[in-house]
């Protein structure tokens, strides 16, 4: 049976589509679920494999982005996130979604509730919507099982995706390998460079995890390319595989597995 | 109430990019070199709440300590030279305010009553002058239509009221310079200070009896010229309509007739009997839609009756598309203005057949130069600059947050539209077939209102500070561009889209200008409505009937619905956060029925609303001008006019600004606006495969070349279309299957004008036929005229916008524009006489406009579409690209920017060497091919010439008559072409 995924949508989600899209296409089945319906009872997280909260602008990225999200989340689905967790259920953020997780406190802590991190506006002061290149850190990860080392092409869409957290956390997350996805220039080393560096990110972050491993939130957009025409230059390359898909088929390969 | 303000700022340590892009517009745009430094803070007013709540807020969601600080009721910018708040004018609507009760409520508290956020400026430096802070607000920081400056109560900082904290004594450092320059027009003590409440309160105006039946011709005039826009023969037959009912009008009868009647929303130039040079000719749209009609394409299934036009996709599917313009807003508040044209656009696309689903955004802008020297704008309009970054601004915040892929514009300069710029938006969606036709409600059928309340916004003349407001009256710009909320018209979308795949829909319509009246009169003109405006949710109270029946509130759609449905339509949009509001039902009785409370307002039958008003009869004749034909001599330095081409406004990469946009949403762009081995390298149609999935795909594109009008408007329009198409086919479109769209956009067409317009519909009538594509929406604006003090008249240069798109059943069958590898042809295509110099950007650079335009034949240019659009289809094109502003000049070294790869072309001995670079005609190609093909084998039919080949070496050399003419490298062109985007939106970083 395919891994029910949970496509959390609310006011301004946006990347909605396109996620629902990538996981069926991984061999999950998605599900939009709006977060009036969980609130309401009228459905329940624990009748899912995998969470994703997808990218957009949920609530307008009024006050800051994902803030309003993330108290809803805090207020309301406390409990209910709880049990996903402790069941090892994976959860995934992308873009707002990262956002939403970082300003719950799950990323990069793991602490619903404590935030411990930021995402702040770019350094360039403006939203970037470009392609760069992202290099896998060796982990031991579900969500890039096998993709260690590697550099892959991704877009990223975003205003405020400005990694940002104290030096005591920022060494514990290293520490802890919880760093997943990197921007890097066209050495493949990992830079503070604009624009291979689309925001000033603290390392180079783009994507990280909980010191658990079942929480991904990445500002890139891998259900931006799940089709080999995603890619900008697709003319003039020999890229073969979309280079987004392999995230969504580790996460459904380990709930069928698990 | 307690009314708390909590200021947020970065800790010190934490970057501050608003306000370091700020500082560099200050000391770029506006070159004050004396400030060096701006913070920037929050600043949230919430009212209700106790002091212990406000802290609980600014800790839980207003600041994260993680990165920032923050002040109750305190200031909290305290080492700058000069502070300053930028707030929203009371009445106009922040978007920000609906998310910060709806937090504060999941946060537990709920005795928020209302609520308020803007921004606060420090200022330091060598030297902050008062003068100087003056400049930055009036050009950078406030648009005095819809923000103000708000200044401390008695240069106190915080509020006083008994039960709260006094906060008399300022940080030492802390020292607002109050502006007192500013506002140029005002007086010092315009400023409002800090408000003491939010809320905003105001009764109810009645309805008042127009006695129209008494009026003379010059009372008909007065009451038409404050507010209606007829003229007097319209007011005549308004007056003889009422006498024919032996009653007076409402005021509220008036106003819907005046809007169904306004050149907005009925197109009397375009609908009117034509006199041309003493000769009558058929009507404009009607020339254009017989001419659909006689072309009739297989594929159009919706042509100039619904909100936009539609064409058959494949499998089920349908395209429509819909360009509008919002000039007029977007001159006097461009963020504002860009935002609510962007949205219109959008709701034009959902309120087509049952409802579309919005997959592509076009923005298209002509803008005076951003270097325009100040002193030249004329009084009372908005500097280039500004209104650039801020036009874009709109488009990006109202495109993005909907999630919808911004990916084709372009932006034109000239002078001449320095005080009427042009904005142009467009919209594309994707719908089922079988849901694709206009939706006509039936008697018994429930009017639905869903999405944003209804307030004052854009009601032409009403103010909003009256006795009946609170003792402290609260100055409302009643007036005001409103500021669009993209969240609300996302909810709008989702809802149509769920409530239509379940076929609950029989009709949809947005309200755009003129609101209600507007959406439900057009409506219901075959039925009969009666409407209960008691019912429509409202913004604040105060508002007369016919306020809310013309107000132009954004983010809303009109439903016909079968009362068996209802239920389940209120369903949707509850469980989606939309408020929606059954405000009435459609009748057979013909007639417009407006109740207040139980008080008609309004009762007027259709056929009058509809086809009372008398058909206009205009004159015209153009008279081509004459301008100067240079006789320039051979260019002296390639290097030099190479550079200053690609250097010009029409011709430099674009590429800032496509970055603010995101064009990837919906996971569909199969060929961005940029690409290429730098990503830089520009494309000429965007290219969506709008069901994931599958390879079918949208292409789009689009035309305009506003100076070759003012030479000739039927060969400048010619090009415009020829462009439009080119654009298209480069990329592979399939010239057979795309369909077209107009938009006038002209200086007020009076005698020479009219001329012109007619001439340019008669260009599109010629280019519909000689190539058999369909105009299947299309629009009007014809106000492009400036009349300022001591007689100063600018009429911009009328524009002719032409956009097209079409379907391709394989993405893989298409190409982008950069060169691919060294060794490859590079063939040009298409027919051109290089002596056709007139309007381009060459003659423009040595001051010159010339007659000589490009006259693009129709007979041949159908062939060439055909042949490259063949070629790309069987795989023989590595790269294509059409030739526009800057000629094949600027086309070649675009091509060879995406390739990091050179080239080397001969230049015919019989041709000039300036014209054959800088010729601009439309509809010829540059196209890449192996070196193993045959040119002639794919291009047989038509004109073509193999003219050079690609190298590595990174360098663009030209031959003639075997004699190196210039050989430039790739680096400092590029250069050139890249600055004055940089410049204009680059900011503190670029790359």
């Amino acid at each position: 049976m395919p891994p029910k995924v949970c496509i959390l949508r609310t006011d301004g989600t946006n990347c909605d589509l396109e996620t629902f899209y990538a996981f069926n296409k991984a061999g999950g089945e998605s599900e939009l679920v709006h977060i009036n319906q969980l609130r309401q009872g009228e459905v329940k997280l624990a009748a899912y494999h995998i969470l994703v909260i997808p990218g957009g602008f949920s609530y307008g990225d009024d006050i800051s982005a994902g803030k309003v999200l993330a108290v809803e989340l805090i207020s309301f689905l406390k409990e209910q996130l709880a049990e996903f967790l402790q069941a090892q259920k994976p959860i995934l953020g992308i873009c707002n979604g990262f956002q939403v997780l970082v300003r719950t406190g799950l990323l990069p802590a793991g602490k619903l509730g404590s935030v411990s991190a930021a995402l702040t506006a770019n350094e360039s002061g403006r939203f970037e919507c470009r392609w760069i290149k992202l290099k896998i850190e060796k982990n031991n990860y579900i969500f890039t099982r096998g993709l260690d080392n590697k550099v892959i092409y991704l877009p990223v869409a975003h205003g405020e995706g400005n990694f940002y957290t104290d030096l005591v956390a920022l060494n514990n997350i290293e520490a802890n390998g919880q760093v997943i996805f990197r921007y890097v220039d066209k050495n493949d080393r990992p830079t503070q460079t604009y624009p291979d560096n689309p925001n000033g990110s603290l390392n180079a972050i783009a994507g990280l995890c909980d010191p658990s491993g079942y929480i991904l939130g990445l500002m890139p957009h891998p259900e931006r390319f799940t089709e080999i025409f995603h890619y900008p230059n697709w003319r003039r390359s020999n890229l073969r595989e979309p280079q987004g898909l392999a995230i969504f088929r580790n996460v459904v390969h380990y709930v069928k597995n698990s | 109430m307690a009314l708390h303000e909590i200021r947020v700022i970065n800790h010190p340590w934490i970057p501050d990019p608003k306000g370091q892009d700020v500082l560099y517009e200050i000391q770029h745009a506006l070159g004050l070199k004396n400030i060096t430094r701006v913070t920037t803070a929050r600043v949230y007013r919430l009212e209700g709440i106790s002091e212990k709540e406000a802290h609980f807020l600014a800790q839980n969601l207003l600041a994260e300590d993680i990165y920032q600080s923050y002040c109750l009721n305190e200031p909290v910018i305290t080492n700058a030279m000069a502070v300053v708040e930028v707030a929203y004018k009371p009445g106009v609507m922040n978007p920000e305010t609906a998310s910060l009760m709806k937090a504060a409520r999941d946060l537990g508290i709920n005795n928020l009553i209302a609520c308020d956020s803007s921004w606060e400026y420090g200022f330091s430096g060598p030297c902050v002058t008062t003068a100087d802070i003056n400049l930055i607000l009036r050009r950078l920081l406030v648009n005095e239509t819809v923000e103000q400056v708000v200044t401390s109560r008695s240069s106190v900082v915080g509020r006083q009221t008994s039960e709260e904290k006094q906060t008399t004594s300022r940080p030492t450092g802390w020292k607002p310079v109050l502006p007192n320059a500013y506002p140029a027009s005002g007086r010092q003590d315009a400023y409002p200070t800090r408000p003491l409440t939010l809320v905003i309160h105001g009764s109810t105006q009645k309805t008042k009896i127009i006695p129209l039946r008494a009026m003379n011709e010059q009372q008909l005039m007065a009451l038409s010229q404050d507010k209606l826009f007829l003229d007097l023969e319209e007011m005549q037959r308004i007056k003889d309509y009422f006498i024919s009912l032996g009653r007076d009008p409402t005021d509220c009868e008036v106003e819907t007739i005046a809007q169904t009647w306004s050149e907005h929303c009925i197109h009397k130039t375009f609908k009117a009997r034509l006199i041309i040079d003493g000769r009558e000719k058929i009507p404009l749209l009607k020339r254009l839609q017989q001419a659909t009609q006689k072309i009739n394409h297989p594929l159009v299934r919706s042509a100039f009756i619904d909100n936009s036009g539609v064409f058959e996709f494949y499998q089920g599917w349908a395209i429509c598309g819909k360009v509008e313009t919002h000039n007029a807003p977007s001159a006097i508040e461009p963020y504002g203005g860009a935002m609510t044209g962007s949205g219109g656009v959008f709701r034009d696309i959902m309120g087509t057949g049952e409802g579309a689903k919005v997959i592509a955004s076009t923005d298209i802008f002509c803008f005076a130069p951003p270097d325009y020297p100040a002193e030249k704008i004329p009084d009372g309009c908005l500097h280039p600059h500004y209104l650039l970054r801020r036009v874009v601004a709109g488009v990006r915040d109202y495109g993005n947050r909907m999630g919808i892929p911004t990916n084709n514009g372009s932006v034109h300069f000239h002078p001449d539209f320095r005080a009427k710029p042009t904005v142009i938006v467009g919209a594309y969606g994707i719908l089922p077939v079988e849901r694709c036709h206009k939706g006509k409600p039936r008697p018994g059928d429930l009017a639905i209102v869903i999405g944003g309340r209804t307030g004052r916004d854009g009601i032409h003349g009403a103010t909003f500070s009256s006795g009946e407001m609170t003792a402290r009256t609260i100055e409302v710009n009643a007036s005001a561009v409103q500021i669009g909320h993209p969240i609300e018209e996302k909810r709008v979308a989702d809802a149509i889209l769920a409530a239509g795949r379940q076929g609950l829909i029989r009709a949809v319509t947005d309200c755009g200008a003129g609101g209600f009246s507007s959406a439900l009169g057009e409506m219901g003109a075959e039925t009969g409505v009666k409407i209960y405006l008691e019912r429509a949710p409202l913004k604040y109270q105060g508002l007369a009937p016919w306020e809310i029946w013309v107000s132009e509130s954004q983010e809303r759609m009109v439903l016909a619905v079968d009362p068996a449905k209802a239920d389940r339509v209120l369903a949707i949009c509850q469980a989606l956060n939309v408020e929606a509001i059954i405000m009435g039902e459609f009748t057979g009785d013909r007639r417009l029925l407006v109740s207040y409370h139980g008080e008609v307002v309004c009762s007027l039958e259709m056929d009058f609303l509809h086809h009372g008003w008398p058909q206009k009869i205009k004159r015209g004749a153009w008279r081509a001008p004459i301008f100067e034909e240079p006789d320039l001599p051979p260019p002296a330095k390639w290097e030099e006019i190479y550079q200053q081409v690609m250097n010009h406004g029409n011709v430099c990469s674009k590429e800032p600004i496509i970055r603010m946009y995101d064009h990837g949403v919906q996971g569909t762009c199969a060929l961005p606006p940029f690409s290429g081995a730098n990503s830089d390298a520009p494309n000429d149609a965007v290219i969506l495969t709008p069901l994931l999935g599958q390879r079918w795909a949208v292409v789009i594109s689009h035309g305009l070349n506003p100076v070759l009008n003012r030479i000739n408007p039927y060969y400048g329009s010619i090009w415009a279309m020829a462009e439009a198409v080119a654009n298209a086919v480069a990329v592979g479109a399939n010239p057979q299957e795309l369909m077209l769209i107009d938009n006038f956009i002209w200086p007020v067409p009076e005698e020479n004008f009219l001329g012109a317009l007619d001439l340019a519909v008669d260009a599109c009538v010629d280019f519909a036929q000689a190539t058999g594509m369909p105009f299947i929406s299309g629009k009007d604006s014809l106000s492009s005229t400036y009349r300022g003090k001591n007689n100063l008249v600018i009429h911009i240069p009328p524009v002719l916008c032409i956009s097209a798109f079409g379907r391709l059943p394989d993405v893989a069958k298409t190409v982008s524009a950069d060169f691919k590898k060294e060794h490859s042809q590079i063939v040009l295509v298409g027919c051109r006489n290089p002596i056709e110099m007139a309007g381009s950007v060459y003659y423009d650079l040595a001051g010159y406009i010339g007659n000589n335009l490009p006259k693009i034949d129709l007979t041949i240019l159908p062939k060439v579409y055909q042949a490259i659009h063949q070629a790309i289809a069987n795989s023989k094109v590595l790269a294509c690209h059409d030739i526009s502003e800057g000629g094949l000049a600027a086309a070649l070294a675009e091509m060879c920017f995406g390739g990091n790869l050179g080239a080397v072309i001969n230049i015919p001995a019989e041709e000039k060497a300036e014209n054959f670079m800088f010729n601009e005609t439309a509809g010829c190609f540059l196209v890449e091919l192996d070196q193993k093909i045959n040119p002639s084998s794919l291009f047989a039919d038509v004109p073509h010439k193999t003219i050079g080949h690609t190298v590595s070496q990174e360098e663009i050399a030209a031959y003639r008559q075997e004699k190196l003419l210039f050989a430039l490298p790739l680096a400092p062109l590029k250069k050139a072409w890249q600055r004055p985007m940089k410049e204009v939106f680059g900011g503190s970083i670029t790359a």
